[in-house]
């Protein structure tokens, strides 16, 4: 089948999960429905005979929840796939660099002080998570950079590391000292979708938006990359430039994502294979395949989360943990062994 | 006025220093090779010349310092074949040898190859040999395979220099002898030039037009290989008595020959595509 029209095929697939991932729950909304209460809603059409009551909860609930765990799960995965070229490692995810450590802290701060900042109002812990996670990004880039000027790969990764371990080490302290706010702190960090809303959606499309088509304005950059950092430059890429700025729209789309729904792992490891496997190496074809996979995948995982113990909520970061870690095996063996 | 000016260059790692004021000039159309035991400083060159590796002393290349340069103007002039990197993830041949093209590519309407990029990366894979295997990944490759992709990747940049760090490891004799014949050529007839990294000195004579020998990072000798090698020299360079190994191969050569006498066949004329034409664009 022809790239392109693969593509299409992936497109439709992910926003067609992406709908049927909000017709699940406790009240059942057909697909069918869901199209009229979208026609309703956004064109002013008719509900005919439809229950205001499941326009409400497909429109106020269910719908938002789905499309943040979209953009989320696409936004990771995007940035996913960029650390796994820029620092040449399969392995490497979009939290390698301590994002998730630097924001999961700053949350911390703001649900231990109960801190309210009056130009972000109930934004005020998205808020300070993402400027604490990266910060944490640029204290590991400024570090990496002051220790090797070159700024070498295993430089970068082993900076990251560490300062992801000491950030993590201030964390399980507040945490072990605040036993009023535990559960509140570890559930954070495991991530959720629950109570999301139009408004966090509104904030963080176009965050997310602009950094995956600045991205996408650079895979050439990533696919030299993937050689090796002497085959960059010798083939003209800007190295110095290019990489803190791949690494810090990386760290914008990790950071905005972890700010507002808390760390939720394995997609950014997972989909990037998927994408590669499907349409093979070139970020051209992967960043925009990683976009549309990573949606859906963590869509679905969130359902899971929201239904499975249903009035219980799961964490998502151990639903993708649990469904990824072995897809993840599979995936990556079968990739290596061709 | 030489294509390329080396310029009492010194370089160290850390508090190692790997080169000690090397000179020389290398003018178009010209194919040097780079000569010498391990460690001796040959990669530490060719990376100080590709402006990867910070340097002390003066690189011009048609007289305008490497330094004053940004990374795309030095890669529009000089290209280098790093020893084959680990391949982690499975482009497509064809898009490796693409990449190739970054300085073009750049260039263009959101990095959309054009048909000169498309022809370029034809003619580079026709010359090395890999046009049948343009559609396979490159991790399903041997290592000859794959040195040939790089080679191909370092053609389509098009530059006025090429650097090759042992571009011959992995490669059979038979392509060994074809691509060395072919980047000649391509060096002779487009005023191109080449310096390259070689341990077989036999490669090494077949495509260069002169040598330079290193020792300890120090220039040695430079010029002819036959005006400076004397057999003292090679044993002063390598430890070891070249031309004693080099004869008693060339014996037993010799006695192969006698019994198995050659039917006509030698390696000049070997099916030895054309060079690539010049297509730089307009930088």
């Amino acid at each position: 089948m022809k790239t392109g029209w693969k593509l299409v095929l992936t497109a439709l697939g992910s926003l067609s999960v992406l709908v049927l991932t909000a017709s699940f729950g406790s009240v059942p909304i057909p697909p069918g429905d869901i199209l009229h209460i979208l026609g309703h809603k956004l064109l002013d059409m008719p509900l005919e005979g439809l229950s205001p009551i499941s326009a409400d909860i497909l429109w106020k609930v269910r719908l938002p929840r789905a499309v943040m765990a979209y953009l989320v799960g696409s936004a990771l995965s995007v940035s996913g796939a960029v650390m796994q070229s820029v620092l040449r490692n399969p392995l490497a995810s979009s939290y390698t660099l301590g994002v998730s450590a630097g924001a999961s802290l700053g949350a911390a701060i703001v649900i231990l002080t109960g801190l309210t900042l009056s130009f972000a109002g109930m934004l005020t812990l998205p808020f300070v998570a993402s400027v604490f996670g990266l910060s944490t990004v640029f204290v590991a880039m400024g570090l990496a950079a002051r220790f090797d000027r070159s700024m070498h790969n295993e430089t970068i990764v082993l900076v990251g590391m560490v300062l992801s371990l000491f950030v993590n080490a201030i964390l399980t302290l507040v945490t072990a000292l605040s036993q009023d706010h535990l559960r509140q702190l570890v559930f954070w960090q495991m991530g959720s979708f629950s109570g999301k809303e139009w408004q966090h959606v509104a904030v963080v499309t176009p965050i997310l938006l602009t950094g995956v088509l600045l991205l996408s304005l650079l895979t050439h950059e990533m696919d030299i990359l993937t050689f090796g950092e002497e085959q960059a430059l010798s083939a003209g890429v800007e190295l110095r430039k290019v990489k803190p700025l791949l690494i810090g729209l990386c760290a914008l789309l990790t950071g905005t994502s972890v700010a507002f729904v808390g760390t939720i792992g394995f997609v950014d490891l997972i989909v990037p294979h998927v994408a590669r496997r499907i349409f093979g190496a070139s970020h051209r074809l992967v960043l925009p395949a990683s976009a549309l996979l990573g949606g859906p995948m963590m869509a679905v995982a969130d359902l899971v989360s929201r239904t499975v113990l249903a009035p219980r909520e799961l964490p998502v970061g151990a639903v993708t943990a649990l469904i990824g870690a072995p897809f993840f095996a599979y995936v990556y063996f079968k990739e290596r062994s061709g | 006025m030489a294509l390329l000016r080396v310029f009492h260059v010194s370089a160290h790692y850390g508090s190692h220093q790997v080169l000690h004021d090397v000179s020389f000039e290398l003018p178009m159309g010209e194919a040097l090779c780079v000569l010498g035991p391990n460690g001796c400083g040959k990669t530490t060159l060719l990376r100080a010349i590709a402006a990867l590796i910070p340097f002390q002393g003066e690189i011009t290349l048609n007289g305008v310092p490497i330094r004053s340069m940004t990374r795309l103007r030095i890669a529009s002039h000089i290209a280098m074949m790093c020893q084959a990197p680990k391949v982690y993830f499975a482009y497509s041949v064809y898009d490796t040898v693409m990449l190739g093209r970054y300085r073009h590519l750049r260039q263009s309407l959101l990095g959309r190859p054009s048909a000169k990029d498309r022809e370029c990366v034809e003619r580079c894979l026709e010359a090395t040999g890999i046009s049948a295997l343009r559609n396979k990944r490159i991790d399903q490759l041997s290592g000859g395979q794959l040195q040939r992709v790089f080679l191909a990747q370092t053609l389509a940049q098009d530059p006025d220099v090429i650097l090759l760090d042992e571009p011959m490891n992995h490669l059979d004799m038979k392509h060994q002898v074809e691509l060395v014949d072919y980047l000649k050529a391509w060096a002779k007839s487009q005023g191109r030039a080449i310096i390259g990294v070689f341990h077989d000195i036999n490669l090494a004579l077949r495509l260069s037009d002169s040598v330079l020998f290193l020792k300890d990072g120090r220039v040695a000798a430079r010029g002819r290989f036959h005006a400076i090698a004397t057999p003292a020299f090679l044993k002063e360079i390598y430890g070891l008595d070249v031309v004693a190994y080099m004869l008693e191969s060339f014996g037993k050569w010799a006695a192969f020959r006698k019994t198995n006498p050659l039917e006509g066949g030698t390696t000049r004329g070997a099916s030895i595509p054309e060079p690539v034409p010049s297509l730089s664009l307009s930088d």
